[in-house]
């Protein structure tokens, strides 16, 4: 007997099978904007392929792409038989929309936003890779569907706050939603620290407090340093490393993580 | 190339299906949007070659083009990708190509000139419909 069904979008399938060679997800995201996420996924990539690991770095911020400006690639993905070869900088595989629309902006919908994600997961060629970095989007519904495409593999979340009450506020709400969405956290990272926030206010203590909250490790707190901005789109990325943000964050990496 | 890539995504996803539901594939139609630009008879070409040798060799695959329909969200207008191809070079149409929603990045509505654009139709190949035998 013949009978029509229906079928889930066969893209789904195809990133369960791009994945399958990867180890380790690692979801950097902090709900809000210019607290810092897209820049420490950049030197979290940059830092784990220094130690020999194999590092792919995906930009799924497609509203405010970064990693290839951070990362000073330019060169397009090239396309075969098994889908887009991402081009490699430092080590560091790296896929992003900029590659393909650089510094232009991308007005896309919600709808179009997600299917430009999901597009990404689905040609994206990484073969073996130890860790994938994503630079999460700040959308909730973007971040939802991240949640349902890579639900299948080995996740784990890093939340990346600054000591204000506005970027904690939004850190939380994250967090919620990570912890809904059954996401392990691996940790969260206190970002662009100031001497005032040191000691002398309860403020350093909160992203502290939102780590205990939900049973994560506190990852470090890591300076706020001008000499970041000036690092950015050095085709270089050692110059980020080398400045105090990044000496910090290769110190977290180290105490936290198994190399 | 990476025509190759998406086919086997789509026989894959047809096995899938016909596992989950305890059948047999009899019939599949795919769909090719506009905006994919892909060549039909590769396509097609590609979906007879890579079903070659599965469990899906007997099905009857129809494969059809399917025609662009982008709305502007500004003003409302209705408009094909075919309307605005010929100020586009060879390379922003590989783009979108690739990643049809980034043909925002390239173009703009005919009729408001913003390019706040969502596409409601012919964007990349889908599976349009599937009959099993059960």
């Amino acid at each position: 007997m013949s009978k029509e069904v229906s079928t889930s979008d066969f893209r789904e399938g195809m990133i369960a099978r791009r994945l399958k060679g990867v180890k380790m997800i690692l979801l950097v995201l902090s709900g809000k904007g210019g607290v810092g996420k897209s820049v420490v996924s950049a030197a979290l990539a940059a830092i784990l392929a220094k130690t020999g690991l194999a590092i792919g770095l995906l930009d799924a911020d497609i509203y405010g792409p970064s990693s290839a400006l951070l990362f000073g690639a330019h060169a397009r993905p090239t396309e075969g038989e098994d889908g887009l070869s991402p081009p490699i900088v430092r080590g560091v595989k790296i896929m992003s929309v900029d590659l393909y629309a650089p510094g232009k902006p991308v007005p896309v919908t919600g709808t179009g936003s997600r299917d430009v994600i999901r597009e990404m997961l689905a040609l994206t060629s990484w073969g073996g890779l130890d860790y994938l970095i994503i630079d999460m989007p700040p959308a909730t519904a973007d971040i939802a569907m991240l949640f349902t495409s890579l639900r299948k593999k080995n996740l784990a979340a890093f939340v990346v706050t600054t000591p204000d009450k506005l970027s904690l506020a939004v850190a939380h709400r994250v967090m919620e939603l990570l912890h809904s969405g059954k996401v392990p956290i691996a940790g969260v990272l206190g970002n662009m620290y100031r001497s005032h926030h040191v000691g002398s206010s309860t403020h350093d203590e909160d992203p502290q407090m939102l780590a205990a909250e939900f049973k994560a490790v506190f990852l470090g707190k890591l300076p706020y340093d001008a000499k970041v901005l000036s690092a950015v789109g050095k085709s270089n990325i050692e110059d980020l490393l080398r400045t105090r943000f990044g000496e910090a964050l290769q110190q977290s990496v180290k105490a936290h993580v198994k190399l | 190339m990476h025509e190759f890539s998406l086919v086997q995504g789509i026989i894959d996803a047809m096995q899938e299906t016909a596992n989950q539901k305890g059948g047999k594939v009899l019939s599949f139609e795919v769909r090719v949007g506009e905006l994919s630009q892909f060549d039909i008879r590769l396509m097609r070409e590609l979906l007879k070659e890579l079903k070659a040798g599965t469990p899906l060799e007997g099905a009857k695959v129809s494969v059809r083009p399917e025609k662009s329909k982008i709305r502007c969200v500004s003003c409302g207008k209705v408009w094909g990708f075919s309307d605005v191809i010929r100020p586009m070079s060879g390379d922003e149409r590989e783009v979108v190509h690739f990643f049809p929603e980034l043909m925002n990045s390239y173009t703009r509505c005919p009729s408001c000139s913003k390019s706040y654009l969502e596409i409601e139709e012919g964007r990349s190949v889908r599976i349009a419909s599937v009959s099993l035998d059960v």
